[in-house]
């Protein structure tokens, strides 16, 4: 027997599985076995780990058989998860993402003062010793840009709303709005990536994924975790937003947000070409499935019985995605509802719509991205602009799930990365000025199963620059979402590098019961 | 202050008991007359005087519970010494220390009302309680040794009873001036409520939206400091009358202004302002208390209205507990073997068993109907929420989904039911949520489910029954 240089122990043989490492990292080892085959493979077929990703529960089944059959130790399964934890409020949520920073001061976060400190120098005990970002820390001065629009008092609850959201004020006294959210990122990447993924770096898993990973489908022929995103205006300052924001990190790849396109094919090569019709697919695909079955008896491959499920799934979702996506039997109350917009595939109602049918039709999750928040100059130019393509559409989601009853346990969350300064950032005028990224608090909303209505939450101070009361970091923000769905954010674990990884992290996290109805 | 001083003056020398027979009681009675005379020199007129007093005498309520627990302490020592003597010497010492503490303790307390310029039944009633308790821990002092000496004579027994009643007379009052005065019959159950005469709603009576939703808002978190007991500010919320009236600075509801009702702005002032109400970092009234007052004054603030326009009461946030349902483990493999035949699961709501059990379909909802329904029969009991939206079961089902015990949420959204027979689902306890949007079910057809108390949440969207009511809304 060869003696390995690092071993100290002679008499035993050394090999990676007895090396003196934690039990833990071992088990690991053994369970990336599996997915270091599976993503082998998947770095050979472009567009296989999106494919992966369109798979839920069928798939799942057949993953388990074959892991039963041939490797005991696998990535835990959802069936000894223990999931939901306790009795969910929520089955599903979407989760209205706007990325860039919408400026809170001009929306949902009046401050009646600032009118009179236009232009004053925001005072040096407020800003504190707040690192800035490269884009104003060159400023000289910090002058107060009170917000161009007027507020006024809407609902039973008086609560306060620009007038920008003329739509998103007739919905006050149902909603759940945070005041008080604050993260510890600055620039959009860590900010987007932390708002999401609950970590700063990219790799961990994000939300939609923990849910698909820990709660599973409802529907066996449509994705458990859809991505939509919505058509840029040029107008906007465009942040990017990477496919990053839905990976699923180290979870399996069956996990991670599947995106529709907003334009033509919503799933590229999912229609049967010219010639070939449903019945000749279906005898292709038992074909292949034959063989398929013959290649997991020889070699017993778990990802072999993956393959057959995608293709299943596949062909499923020949069916069910035109369904989805077929507006055409939608009553012209929805129309009324959304505005004409809607009818425009990629713009955000049209998203809003979708993401009212995938909730219908037993979607978990659905993330819409909506780009351009990043208003770093010519706020009074371009927020009118933003706000009339999400405000009716936010409003005519929300309302349309009321009616349609699926208010009750769907939880709907509107949110950007963070906020953003009350000075202005470049030159201010009574007509115009920019505003910087803000972390230390921004605004947000939720509605629908789990959160109380007609709440609002946690208060800044006159500036709108520091949380005064009860303070909601993302952790928390993020736990709290997960309770309304039913599950402990501190027992929703995957062991991953020695640590039982968490969408909140390993620092404490919190439920935000004051949220909670 | 000078009461103070005058005070403690016996108590330092009552720690000698050899010269008490001698001058105590003048000392007594000289400390009597002061404490007694105090509520004359210094009247306790309303109005406020001075920071420095209420600075002093918002530490009364940190130190009174010290003197109180010791008065407590005398008789347990004094009946426990009988066993053990040692511990009736004590009682002596605790008794000393006592009075040495109540006597500031009145002090502080009378700087602090006369500081914030308190006034009110219950101030007083506190205050006159104070004089007597400490006049009677004097007593005690006074007489105990001749009664430790002789073991005997019922005058210090009865004495140290008079002074534990004054402290709960004394001690009630102060509490109901810190709480409220009805902090402690607020959740009393109502069959204990009748053992207290006056209580209950004074003018609230009735179904008003004054008697359900202003005055219970007033009455737990303003009384304490405008009511019977303390009228801060000449103001009294405590009934509709007095509330009308205002205070010394003028009517504080103006009906159908809210903005200009001063009821309502110094409750929503930023809470650091002020003026901001309630004062002193007591709760805050929550933004649906503000808002039904709002809605009360906008409609007029009327004592009798029972409605409000535009006003939506809240539901009782509280559902009631879901019964938990049996064990159904025993039936777990049929369960699969179903859902491989059928495609429809039944899936667990949580990981705790006796939630129960999700009926989903969506994945074959073309093909599930009512036959198909009907063999989930035997797992009836164990299944909470039927999502059954979009199939082909028809009114037929309902036969079924009578059975279905435990049944909280029916989802038949899209489906041809016609709601002819509605009715059968009335046994149904547990049901809060029947989604009936998109089905051809009339209002006639509904009103069996409108009389299900327990169902809050009935979706009838794109239905006639909808349109039926969409209709009689707008001809109100």
């Amino acid at each position: 027997m060869k003696q390995h240089p690092l071993c100290t122990d002679c008499e035993r043989e050394l090999d990676v599985t007895n090396l003196p490492i934690p039990t833990g990292l071992k088990r690991e080892w053994s369970a990336m076995e599996t997915r270091r085959q599976f993503l082998g493979r998947s770095g050979k077929v472009l567009g296989w780990a999106a494919l992966a990703s369109l798979f839920g529960e069928a798939a799942l089944r057949g993953r388990a058989v074959g892991a039963d059959a041939k490797s005991p130790v696998t990535s835990p399964g959802r069936n000894n998860l223990g999931l939901p934890h306790f009795a969910p409020k929520a089955k599903r949520a979407i989760y209205l993402f706007m990325s860039g920073g919408p400026p809170q001061v001009d929306l949902l976060d009046y401050k009646p003062n600032l009118a009179s400190q236009y232009d004053k120098d925001i005072p040096d005990s407020v800003r504190g010793n707040q690192q800035l970002t490269g884009m104003t820390s060159g400023q000289s001065r910090f002058p107060i840009a009170p917000s161009h629009w007027g507020f006024k008092q809407y609902g039973q609850t008086g609560t306060w709303v620009s007038e920008l959201l003329p739509y998103t004020a007739k919905m006050v006294d149902d909603l759940t709005i945070v005041k008080s959210t604050n993260t510890d990122a600055i620039n959009h990447e860590p900010a987007i990536m932390f708002m999401n993924t609950g970590n700063m770096n990219p790799g961990k898993p994000c939300l939609g994924s923990w849910l698909a990973y820990g709660l599973g489908s409802m529907n066996d022929n449509l994705p458990t975790f859809i991505v939509l995103q919505t058509k840029t205006n040029p107008k906007e300052n465009n942040q990017p937003v990477s496919s990053r924001l839905w990976s699923s990190g180290f979870l399996s790849s069956e996990y991670a947000g599947v995106g529709l396109r907003s334009g033509g094919d919503p799933v590229l090569y999912l229609a049967d070409p010219d010639g070939i019709d449903r019945e000749v697919r279906r005898r292709m695909l038992d074909a292949v499935e034959e063989i398929n079955r013959q290649t997991q008896a020889e070699v017993g491959d778990p990802e072999t019985n993956a393959r057959i499920a995608q293709y299943e799934m596949a062909f499923r979702m020949q069916a069910s995605v035109p369904e989805l996506t077929d507006l055409s039997k939608e009553p012209q109350s929805t129309w009324d509802l959304y505005g004409p917009e809607a009818k425009q595939p990629g713009s955000f109602a049209y998203n809003c719509l979708l993401a009212r049918r995938m909730a219908e039709r037993g979607v978990r999750f659905t993330q819409i991205y909506k780009r351009g928040w990043d208003v770093h100059g010519d706020v009074v130019g371009v927020l009118p602009t933003l706000c009339a393509e999400t405000d009716r559409a936010s409003y005519a989601l929300v309302t349309d799930l009321k009616r349609r009853g699926l208010l009750d346990d769907t939880l709907v969350v509107w949110a950007g990365e963070f906020g953003r300064t009350v000075y202005s950032q470049g030159g201010l005028s009574k007509e115009n000025y920019g505003r910087d990224h803000h972390p230390r608090c921004f605004t947000t909303w939720m509605v629908g199963g789990g959160v109380r209505p007609g709440l609002t939450y946690g208060e800044t101070d006159d500036y709108s620059y520091n949380v005064v009361k009860d303070p909601v970091h993302v952790r928390n923000f993020n736990a709290t979402i997960l309770a309304c769905l039913g599950i402990d954010h501190n027992r929703l674990t995957y062991d991953y590098q020695g640590l039982d990884q968490r969408l909140t992290g390993p620092q404490p996290a919190y439920v935000i019961q004051g949220l909670l109805a | 202050m000078i009461a103070e001083e005058r005070a403690t003056g016996p108590g330092r020398d009552l720690f000698e008991p050899a010269r008490i027979k001698r001058s105590a009681w003048l000392w007594v009675a000289g400390a009597s007359v002061v404490l007694a005379a105090m509520p004359f020199v210094l009247r306790l007129d309303g109005r406020a005087h001075g920071d420095w007093l209420q600075f002093l005498g918002r530490f009364h309520p940190t130190l009174l519970h010290l003197p109180i627990g010791l008065i407590v302490l005398v008789p347990v020592l004094e009946v426990a010494g009988k066993k053990r003597p040692a511990l009736r010497e004590a009682a002596e010492f605790v008794l000393h220390v006592a009075l040495a503490l109540a006597l500031p303790t009145f002090a502080l307390g009378y700087m602090l009302a006369y500081g914030t310029g308190d006034t009110g039944t219950t101030v007083s009633r506190h205050m006159w309680g104070a004089v007597v308790l400490c006049i009677g821990l004097m007593l005690c002092i006074v007489v105990r040794p001749t009664w430790a000496a002789r073991q005997q004579g019922f005058g210090y027994p009865a004495l140290l009873s008079a002074v534990l009643l004054a402290l709960v007379w004394t001690g009630h009052h102060g509490g109901s001036i810190t709480h409220g005065s009805d902090y402690l019959t607020h959740y009393m159950p109502r069959p204990l409520r009748v053992l207290i005469p006056g209580s209950g709603s004074r003018d609230a009576a009735g179904d008003s939206f004054y008697a359900l939703h202003v005055h219970p808002v007033l009455d737990g978190k303003c009384v304490s400091c405008h009511g019977s007991g303390s009228a801060k500010a000449g103001l009294r919320l405590d009934s509709y009358d007095d509330l009308m009236r205002g205070g010394k600075d003028g009517a504080v509801v103006v009906a159908g202004k809210p903005e200009r009702s001063m009821l309502l702005t110094r409750v929503t002032l930023q809470p650091g302002d002020p003026h901001f109400m309630p004062a002193e970092g007591r709760t805050p009234l929550t933004s649906d208390e503000v808002s039904s007052i709002r809605a009360w004054i906008r409609a007029g603030a009327t004592a009798t209205r029972t409605s409000v326009p535009g006003v939506k009461i809240a539901e009782d946030p509280v559902e009631p507990p879901p019964k938990p349902v049996g064990d159904y483990s025993s039936l777990v493999p049929e369960i699969q073997q179903m859902q491989h035949g059928l495609g429809a699961k039944l899936v667990p709501l949580s990981a705790k068993a006796s939630d129960g059990l999700i009926l989903r379909t969506v994945d074959v909802s073309s093909s599930f109907g009512d036959a198909q329904l009907a063999q989930f029969q035997k797992f009836a009991p164990y299944i909470v929420e039927a999502e059954l939206g979009r199939t082909g079961v028809t009114d037929a089902s309902l036969d079924t989904l009578k059975t279905f015990t435990h049944l909280r949420a029916l989802h038949l959204e899209g489906t041809a039911v016609t709601g002819s027979n509605l009715s059968k689902l009335s046994s149904l306890s547990q049901l809060t949520y029947v989604n009936l949007s998109g089905t051809k079910v009339t209002s006639q057809s509904v009103a069996p489910l409108r009389r299900m108390s327990q169902l809050r949440h009935l979706y009838l969207f794109n239905t006639p029954a909808e349109a039926v009511e969409t209709t009689a809304r707008s001809n109100q």
